[in-house]
């Protein structure tokens, strides 16, 4: 292991934002002399991967460990990269600036598909080769993990191996399979058959890819199972939320202190793939919640606690929880943020507990515009809910309301996108009915409109993906409906949408494009400045694949998909019945209010939901 | 009648890598050692709550400072030590306090007070021999005016108003170093780097500045 910042250091004085590269942030941890070395990429830059929490919980887990240390690795943005190859400076690590080819153990994690060009510039910088099968000996493994490990296909190659689900309890027992062969001196490949004996773990070279004769199946006398089934924590309370995270220099997103106060959401909505792959839901206990929340404010120093989950407002204890923090934090400018809100009087009311006189802004997420579609997509919002609820938020003080909708939902039709725009104006005509005239200026409705991408293991999995030129047509329906005044309509970029479709459900072979489009300049591929279509789409040609058959083609419910080997354990049949039901127009309830609703979790992984008071209401 | 509020004004240093932070990240930094530190710390009003703080003039990025400046207004009387103490726990190695003082409510801000900086410009690398820079820089402050262009836009100083007190040079280690004292005024102020690029571009050298360092602020009345 060498420092490299003494050459690192001459680089900065050339480059964009040169705090991304210097450390020495209150709350990083140096422990360079521990025999075992962990680098944890972040696939993007690190005003964006300091944001996320999995990798400070991994973070924390192994610093924690004995003989183990972690450290933190970004991409470079371009500038820095290009000063960096031009130096001969290999990819390295915040902490103690040392190649990241010279540690142990290289876990990155894959938060979003549109990440995967930096996968390939974050390896060629570090001096590892690409694909693991040219991978030697003294080369790092390379373990991935995250939300896209649930369909690995597109990536799977440039992996030694693939952790499905929740790391703190498997973090340590991949590092401990690994330490275990490597101190017996065996070469790589007896580390990969050990690795794919952990629970959880996917070793991709060690597996056939799913074709038209069936699902991905492991290698004869491989010993790697069927089915990978993904690992899952039975109890948050087994684990403390970090209590001192590194505290950044720079204005990186979502900047703050986060506790997650629960895991999992079992509202049902059928796009939504963190909703399928997180079950069940766990909550962590009131108490639990406030001594941590309090640890990590006064450890870090931060000015803004977010409560995250996915649906913060269903806590069976959340009352209780933010009265307590906002009867501890009065007085000390520290703001406490629910990152979403329930679509009730309920949730206007957790928001007014937390904003202590001041009024910013609302969001909620109606999703669909017609009742009707919103019943197709699960999304058990009433209408008139939202307009009570705006008719209380706007009485309250309240004036600016941000709705997340989405184009594209499976049955949609133009009277559905037009609806849309209906339902945003009964919203303002709501919001004016309420608010003295002279302040009716001051409403603003900031609408965010996404296009609906088909994901792995939901009810919509086998769904198409509307082509861009349909998208196109809806957006235009979109505004011409919408409201003008007192509306600031905003749209995601159908392209990165298409493209995040043809990479959500592609296989094996996909990673021929993605390495043909990071040589060809790609990467940071979600960074709207630099994104380029016409590259991906002279990938895709050059290499034989359709993008539009891969996202827009519909698939049969019998047919194989590139993910059915790796289990989230919501079975197929659920899915299938989920998907029935939503071509009917026919709600399910929410299982951890309502009871179960039999979609194979708890049995499959032997967990059970867990809530920290008596019942959710 | 208003809370009573304690104004304590902190020095500290911005050294070695964490020269390349921007001001506004130092001023983050600082604000959140004060937290960390458990102070009781007085906020502002309004919308927006923060915690009542006043920095010194802004340090670009790449630039170090040894004898920079924040205050901050406490809601309790805590002894200097203790707070300096408590500081420097908290504080990220390299912004590190190097004294804490109270000073009165009426005393002017820093950025009114204190409009005087001085500089260390550093050029060349030990043992490689001096820069022969001297006359060029001497060409430069003789010249009256400077034109600079940052970032597209362009910039005039009155060299006469910003430099008060000249250029000195000396040697160590076969380095060039050169010592000014810039004025600070409503306009902004004169990067001493970019006067120093400015000589060596006029000496015919492609020698750049190694290191560029704010030793410390002063009044006007005082004499370094």
């Amino acid at each position: 292991m060498s420092d490299l910042w003494a050459r690192v250091e001459p680089l900065l004085a050339g480059v964009e934002r040169p705090a991304r590269y210097i450390d020495s942030e209150f709350g990083a941890v140096h422990r360079p002399k521990e025999p075992y070395r962990v680098a944890l990429l972040y696939p993007d830059t690190y005003e964006l991967g300091m944001a996320n929490q999995a990798v400070a919980i991994l973070y924390d887990l192994l610093n924690a460990a004995d003989g183990v240390s972690a450290e933190r690795v970004y991409v470079p943005w371009k500038d820095m990269a290009t000063a960096m190859r031009a130096a001969e400076v290999p990819l390295f690590t915040l902490e103690s600036v040392s190649p990241v080819a010279s540690c142990d153990l290289f876990g990155i994690t894959m938060p979003y598909e549109l990440t995967c060009t930096n996968i390939c510039e974050a390896l060629d910088l570090a001096g590892i080769p690409m694909r693991a099968v040219d991978r030697r000996n003294d080369d790092p493994i390379v373990i991935g993990g995250g939300p896209c490990a649930f369909n690995p296909e597109p990536v799977a190659d440039f992996f030694d191996a693939i952790l499905v689900g929740e790391g703190e309890d498997a973090i340590l027992e991949i590092v401990e399979a690994h330490r275990e062969v490597k101190s017996r001196g065996e070469d790589r490949s007896a580390v990969l058959r050990r690795l794919a004996a952990v629970p959880g773990v996917y070793v991709p070279s060690l597996y056939t890819p799913a074709d038209a004769s069936g699902p991905a199946r492991p290698l004869e006398g491989s010993g790697a199972p069927a089915i990978v089934t993904k690992r899952v924590v039975d109890d948050l309370g087994r684990f403390r939320s970090p209590s001192c995270p590194v505290v950044p220099f720079m204005d990186v997103v979502h900047d703050r202190a986060n506790i997650e106060i629960l895991r999992g959401c079992t509202r049902g909505c059928r796009f939504c793939q963190a909703g399928m792959i997180y079950r069940p839901v766990r909550e962590r206990t009131s108490d639990a919640v406030v001594r941590d929340a309090l640890l990590q404010l006064r450890c870090t120093g931060q000015e803004e606690l977010s409560l995250t989950s996915l649906s913060t407002t269903d806590h069976s204890q959340i009352e209780d929880i933010v009265r307590r923090l906002s009867a501890a934090l009065r007085g000390r400018a520290v703001t406490i943020g629910l990152p979403s809100l329930r679509v009730d009087a309920f949730g206007v009311s957790m928001a007014r507990l937390v904003s202590e006189g001041s009024r910013g802004g609302l969001t909620f997420a109606p999703e669909a515009g017609t009742q009707r579609l919103r019943d197709v997509v699960n999304k058990n919002v009433d209408e008139q809910d939202l307009i009570d609820t705006v008719r209380v938020a706007f009485g309250e003080g309240w004036r600016r309301l941000k709705l997340y909708f989405m184009i594209g939902l499976p049955t949609e039709t133009d009277d559905d996108v037009r609806g849309i725009g209906e339902i945003v104006s009964r919203v303002l005509a709501t919001a004016r009915e309420v608010v003295p005239p002279a302040q009716r200026g001051a409403i603003k409705i900031a609408v965010s409109v996404s296009t609906f991408v088909p994901k792995a293991h939901t009810p919509f999995q086998w769904e198409g993906q509307l082509t861009l030129e349909q998208v196109r047509d809806r957006q235009r329906v979109l505004r011409e409906t919408m409201p003008r005044k007192g509306v600031d309509l905003h749209w995601h970029d159908s392209e990165v949408s298409f493209l995040e479709g043809a990479l959500a459900r592609g296989g094996r072979d996909l990673s021929r494009v993605i390495e043909r489009v990071w040589r060809a300049g790609g990467g940071f591929d979600a960074w709207t400045e630099v994104f380029s279509l016409s590259r991906w789409t002279a990938a895709f040609e050059a290499e034989g694949l359709d993008p539009v058959t891969l996202a827009s083609a519909p698939r049969s419910t019998d047919g194989h998909l590139p993910w059915d080997h790796i289990s989230s354990g919501v079975a197929k049949p659920y899915l299938i019945r989920e998907r029935d039901r939503a071509y009917a127009g026919v709600v399910t309830p929410d299982c951890s209010f309502d009871g179960c609703t039999a979609c194979g979790v708890c049995p499959e992984l032997g967990v059970d939901i867990v809530l920290a008071g008596e019942a959710r209401g | 009648m208003a809370d009573p509020s304690f104004r304590l004004r902190v020095v500290y240093g911005k050294t070695g890598r964490l020269r390349f932070l921007s001001h506004l990240e130092v001023a983050r930094a600082c604000e959140r050692a004060v937290r960390r530190a458990g102070l009781e710390y007085a906020v502002t009003q309004g919308f927006n709550q923060r915690m009542k703080m006043a920095f010194g003039p802004a340090l670009p990025v790449g630039t170090a400072g040894l004898a920079e400046i924040y205050d901050v207004w406490l809601k309790r009387f805590v002894a200097p030590d203790a707070v300096l103490s408590a500081l420097r726990d908290t504080t990220p190695d390299r912004l590190t306090p190097v004294s804490a003082l109270y000073v009165g409510e009426r005393e002017a801000s820093v950025a009114v007070a204190l409009t005087l900086a001085d500089y260390e410009v550093v050029v060349g690398h030990p043992g490689r021999g001096p820069v022969r820079m001297a006359e060029a820089l001497e060409d430069v402050i003789s010249s009256e005016v400077l034109e600079i262009e940052h970032k597209g836009a362009r910039k005039v100083y009155d060299l006469a108003v910003c430099l008060p007190e000249g250029a000195r040079m000396s040697e160590d280690d076969g380095r060039s170093i050169v010592r000014l004292t810039v004025r600070m005024g409503a306009q902004g102020s004169l990067r001493p780097d970019a006067l120093v690029r400015e000589a060596l571009r006029r000496a015919g050298l492609s020698d750049e500045p190694v290191s560029v360092t704010r030793l410390g602020l002063r009044p006007e009345e005082a004499r370094a």
